[in-house]
């Protein structure tokens, strides 16, 4: 016997102090595949330890998620996954070598003591105090089998290497051996172990030799009893100089040596061939566990009082290395155990398959599955009490509850297979505009508007709230406060804000506070409290508060807190919005479609008038969720969907939801947080490396993005300009239709009528440089559209100028010809508007004088004659777009023009007016057969029409040319 | 304007070359709201909350005076583009890394006013302070050498405003020292040059010390 000593070190001072008291703990250790890292734990100490054996000075690196002691370690077989199993009835996994926490993959009702991966990793296997070992798939942590037939705790488990068979052992000594693919018992040995009585520091263990054809077990007679892998014979046994029972076994990786360890603190080391032990040592504790170093000559021990150590050069380097000739199985090793494991299924997997356990085999992207798992296994628990294999169905339709946004982005891989079938997007839950999700110790958003922020952090109990204002000089500073209900959602206007959160628990309900800015009359706050009921959504607008509860029910309330109406909405709210007047509601219209679409509905109420003006189906970007709703500065619905595309609502097309901004076309490293949008610009907060939300600290700067429709690329390569073409046109279209909201109710509509005449100043240059391209890329009859656009006369001009700059002749010819008709047809509706409107009264001719003179204002023209002002301001603008069309019909009118020469404005030049016209029609109306005679006229014709085009402008009172005059 | 605190021309006092960079551009988050400001210089804003809008820097520092706006620090004053521009310092000796042209000035009036507005506002200052003390030192030395070159100008990239004021009076006679002896036809007294010379040597460094 040689004198050699392993020296011990303190992994687990609980464990020390345990056995100090004279209660022994087992303690485990585990090499993991490439021993560049020690796992210890200790049955009487919650923390698991993983050691650098290379510097054992350095401290180790703790997990503490066990509430208690921990009994069993195992390492995945290429060192990916952790599991430990405790007394605290949990077997929970980790990320390895990192130790990142993953999940809680199951429970039991008694502690834990062992813990066994197959070869593949696939499955853990899982026993204790309960009577039954569980059967883990480690990909979704569902549970595939529950193997029942032990009397007694159970403390040894091991996987036969070939993936056939299961073999347990119980305290009382009694060895199974289970087939894998039917979940049936194949082998029961009584008392082949000695009977440990119910001490919890020692353990019957036993283990397969790495090539799976023997199992050793610690026998009854201080020995080691070797089985036969398929018929459980009793093939040999290895006795030596034990003088008390075998507490734990270890082969050597290449299966010729054996580690054992007796309750007489003695660890041998076997020849397993020659059936002789080779090297002793005796230690102060009884050695509880022991792990052969998977790469080298080493053992690592570790006693009952938590002490660990390493053994090296265990086996006397005259003879082979542990490590030299390892039987290689199959070439499942190495395989990344979070990756495709479907792929190399074992046999076993395969056949279970078959008995419809179509959870085990089933390829599901790994990330997804830990995130369902931690509920998924709580029903587990209960189901598998009482059967054991009828879980099939149930494990499919726990699937669904769950949904993450990566799903999502998940779906294209998955589709691939062909096996989609179980994994749903999961409609998406309620969520608050402008809020960023919880994260412990930070300060969040509940609510982050246009006009300023509710942040809120949890302290212990209590949270606390801060509201803010980005503009300071305008709104006073609020003092923060103490929030003692833990709310979860809020909304902000210039009035108020609204709080709410949602019930945690029976004790706690779900209470609604509203906190008025200013007001005259003091405690003026209020809060409403619901029983059996979840606020699930807030909004605020001018003197109205609505909350979205669980129960589907919107309820508003006044200002003063007053409840005014209960309505019951179709469907689960996703989110809601305010807007002065007007709330929008976005619910679920049905489940989702099976391509990850949802279908999502949204409803406007006024909620003054009591009207519903709009509702209708909410586009998104297919299998994309929604991530902002409101609206904008100018109050126009707008939405934004994790797919980052903007959508805002336009009354074209009676009513339409047009894609304003799309992430995917700018800058891919940044995500994009909406905040809100204006007319023209999409206002957000930029998230750097791929945060989907911004901080609190440090506060958030708003950047300004230009809205651009989503246009394919055209041959022309001016996509920038073509979407400000049509951007201006859709400005245009809302300025037109808030003239005429405007004039139908009467009010002075001056300002739109500035508004308006500027973007179309504005869209002018943008078509021309868009003629300019068009000339350029040679599309002369996309040039030829885009002047018949062109709004002023001064621009048509302008483009045939530029044309012929740019030798385009025969262009500029066609140019002339449309300007010709529309001059044409604009001074026959001069003629027109002007022929009612003197018969009706003198003052319009009053007006029409004052609106001439550069100096009037038209406030004090309209003094008077509002009416007729702004029916002709409304008449002017939809004139020139008839005029563009209307050549033909010039001559049908010439009689009524006719009569218009008697009117006493500009008497001598209107005949003029009238005969040209009339020239230029029949040009036109001959321009198909004798296209070139028309070019030779029109030219002429061009000139004359040149001094008329003032004297058709000033004849008319609001045609935006006459602006252009007056400037 | 030059020269009006100092009796030598072409000198401008340390106080003049920071109002001169007070016209430079820097980026400022207000937290009110401001119709834009038409000023002789350009036109400044709109001003909206929490949107970022580009000032001068003596509008900027008015602004922060009244706690109406948070100044962003320009993108060269991070940690990160010091320590690698410093690096790179220290490493040639002949060439200058590009910094702008007032950032010593820019750096001085933003940590006079705009101190909460810069993180790690000591790690940047010391940065910044050794930045200037390798530039300078550099500067020095390179002038050191430069009456070998025997040419009438002096090259060097990237010299910033205080830099070149700093040199600007001692190289600028200096040079003209030398166009002076070096030209052959104006030596007509070997005797009268040779006192000058010593008298021009005798000035220089004293100027330089002076001045730095």
């Amino acid at each position: 016997m040689k004198v050699r000593s392993v020296k011990l070190r303190e992994a687990h001072k609980a464990a020390a102090a345990a056995s100090g008291d004279g209660r022994p703990s087992f303690s485990s250790v585990v090499w993991d595949q490439l021993a560049h890292h020690i796992v210890t734990a200790s049955a009487s100490d919650p923390i698991i330890s993983i050691h650098d054996p290379l510097l054992p000075s350095a401290p180790p690196k703790l997990l503490h998620h066990h509430l208690d002691g921990v009994t069993a370690l195992a390492l995945s077989p290429n060192s990916t996954c952790l599991a430990s199993g405790s007394v605290d009835h949990s077997v929970k996994l980790y990320k390895f070598p990192g130790g990142e926490f993953e999940t809680n993959i199951t429970r039991f009702t008694l502690p834990i003591r062992v813990l066994a991966f197959n070869k593949s990793g696939t499955m853990l296997a899982a026993a204790g105090d309960d009577e039954g070992i569980k059967l883990i798939n480690t990909v979704d942590g569902s549970i595939a089998r529950v193997l029942k037939g032990h009397k007694g705790p159970i403390t040894g488990l091991g996987f036969d290497p070939n993936g056939e068979y299961l073999a347990s052992i119980d305290s009382t000594g009694t060895l199974i051996y289970w087939e894998l693919t039917s979940g049936s018992t194949l082998h029961t040995l009584k008392g082949v172990a000695p009977d440990l009585g119910l001490d919890p520091s020692v353990m019957n263990v036993l283990s397969w030799s790495p090539d799976g054809e023997t199992l050793a077990v610690p026998g009854l007679r201080n020995d080691v009893v070797m089985y036969d892998r398929d018929t459980a014979e009793k093939l040999f046994s290895l006795r030596g100089d034990h003088t008390q029972p075998i507490c734990f076994l270890s082969w050597s990786p290449n299966g010729k040596y054996m580690a054992t360890a007796g309750l007489d603190k003695q660890v041998l080391i076997w020849d397993v061939d020659k059936k002789q032990d080779i090297d002793r040592q005796q230690f102060d504790e009884r050695i509880c566990c022991l792990a052969w170093k998977p790469v080298g000559n080493a053992l690592a021990v570790i006693d009952v009082t938590g002490k660990y150590g390493i053994w090296d050069s265990v086996v006397p380097s005259s003879m082979k290395s542990p490590t030299e000739d390892i039987p290689n199985l199959n070439s499942k090793n190495g395989l990344l155990f979070f990756e495709e494991e479907d792929l190399q299924e074992p046999s076993f997997f395969g056949s279970l398959s078959d008995l419809g356990e179509d959870s085990l085999g089933e390829s599901e992207p790994p990330c997804r599955k830990r995130l369902r798992k931690q509920s998924a296994f709580e029903n587990d628990l209960d189901e598998d009490v009482g059967d054991e294999l009828s879980l099939p169905p149930k494990v499919e339709s726990r699937k669904k509850p769950y949904h993450t946004h990566r799903a999502s982005k998940e779906d294209g891989n998955e589709g691939q297979r062909g096996r989609v079938t179980s994994m749903r997007l999961k409609m998406q839950e309620a969520f608050q505009p402008g809020a960023t999700p919880m994260q412990p110790g930070k300060r969040r958003f509940l609510c982050y508007n246009m006009l300023g922020s509710i942040t809120t952090m949890e302290h212990d109990g209590y949270s606390h709230i801060e509201i803010d204002f980005h503009d300071t000089s305008r709104h006073p500073r609020f003092p923060s406060m103490n929030d003692h209900f833990g709310f979860t959602m809020a909304s902000l206007n210039e009035k108020g804000s609204v709080f709410a959160n949602s019930c945690k628990g029976e004790k706690n309900m779900s209470t609604l506070m509203y906190r008025p800015f200013s007001s005259w009359a003091n405690n003026s706050e209020w809060s409403m409290r619901f029983e059996g009921e979840e606020v699930k959504v807030v909004a605020l607008g001018t003197s109205w508060v609505a909350a979205i509860t669980s129960l589907n029910f919107l309820r508003i309330f006044s200002e003063g807190g007053l409840q005014k109406h209960v309505l019951s909405l179709d469907g689960p709210v996703v989110t809601a919005s305010g807007f002065k007047d007007e709330l929008v509601v976005v619910t679920h219209a049905t489940d989702c479609l099976p391509s990850n679409d949802q279908m999502l509905e949204f409803r406007v109420f006024n909620i003054s008038n009591r009207t519903q003006p709009l509702r209708g189906r909410l586009p998104l970007t297919p299998s994309s969720h929604l991530t902002w709703f409101g609206f904008s500065e100018e109050g126009q619905l707008s939405s934004y969907d994790s797919k980052g595309v903007l959508r805002v609502f336009m009354s074209q097309f009676g009513g339409i939801w047009l894609p304003l901004f799309s992430a995917s076309k700018e800058n891919k490293s940044e995500n994009y947080w909406v905040v809100g949008l204006n007319a023209s610009k999409l206002l957000c907060v930029l998230c750097k490396n791929s945060d989907l939300f911004p901080q609190v600290m440090p506060k958030p700067v708003l950047t300004l993005l230009n809205l651009s429709f989503p246009l394919a690329s055209s041959d022309l390569g001016a996509e920038a300009l073509e979407n400000e073409f049509m951007l201006n046109s859709m400005h245009l279209s809302q300025i037109q239709k808030q003239i005429d909201d405007f004039s139908g109710a009467g009010l002075n509509t001056a300002s739109l009528d500035d508004e308006a005449f500027n973007v179309e100043a504005a869209q002018d240059k943008c078509i021309l440089r868009l003629i300019a391209s068009c000339c350029n890329g040679d599309k002369l009859e996309r040039a030829t559209e885009l002047v018949k656009l062109l709004s002023l006369e001064k621009s048509v001009r302008g483009a045939i100028k530029l044309v012929t700059v740019l030798k385009h002749p025969n262009l500029a010819e066609r140019f002339s010809s449309i300007l010709e008709e529309r001059l044409l047809a604009e001074s026959k509706e001069t003629s027109r508007t002007l022929l009612p409107s003197s018969n009706r009264n003198v003052s319009v001719k009053d007006d029409i004088a004052v609106t001439r003179t550069p100096f009037s204002t038209e406030k004090s023209s309209t003094l008077g004659t509002d009416n007729v002002l702004s029916s002709s301001r409304l008449s002017a603008p939809l004139f020139t777009k008839k005029a563009k069309s209307q050549g033909a019909k010039v001559e049908m009118e010439k009689n009524k023009l006719s009569q218009t020469t008697t009117d006493d404005t500009g008497k001598a030049k209107k005949v003029e007016q009238v005969t040209n016209p009339a020239k230029v029609a029949e040009l036109h109306q001959e321009q198909p057969s004798r296209p070139l005679n028309l070019f030779a006229k029109s030219l002429t014709n061009q000139e004359k029409k040149a001094g008329d085009a003032d004297q058709v402008q000033s004849s008319r009172p609001s045609n935006p040319f006459l602006k252009s005059s007056v400037k | 304007m030059a020269g009006q605190s100092d009796p030598h021309p072409s000198h401008f006092s340390a106080q003049e070359v920071e109002f001169m960079a007070e016209d430079e551009i820097i980026e400022i988050v207000p937290n009110m709201k401001m119709e834009p400001l038409n000023l002789i210089c350009g036109d400044y804003g709109p001003f909206f909350p929490q949107m970022v809008t580009q000032v001068p820097i003596w509008l900027a520092i008015a602004l922060k005076k009244r706690g109406k706006c948070a100044i962003r620090p320009p993108s060269w004053m991070s940690i990160e583009s010091l320590t690698r521009i410093l690096e790179s310092e220290r490493e040639s000796q002949e060439a200058f890394q590009v910094l702008p042209f007032h950032y010593v000035e820019i750096s001085r009036l933003l940590f006079d006013h705009a101190r909460d507005d810069i993180s790690d506002i000591y790690m940047v200052r010391s940065l910044i302070e050794d930045i200037r003390d390798v530039r300078f030192h550099k500067v020095e030395t390179s002038l050191e050498s430069f009456e070998d070159a025997r040419s009438s100008a002096v090259r060097i990239n990237n010299l910033s405003a205080m830099e070149v004021n700093i040199v600007r009076p001692f190289v600028g006679r200096a040079l003209q020292a030398f166009y002076k002896h070096g030209s052959p036809d104006l030596i007509p007294n070997p005797e009268r040059v040779s006192n000058s010379i010593s008298n021009r040597w005798q000035q220089a460094p004293d100027q330089g010390q002076r001045v730095c």
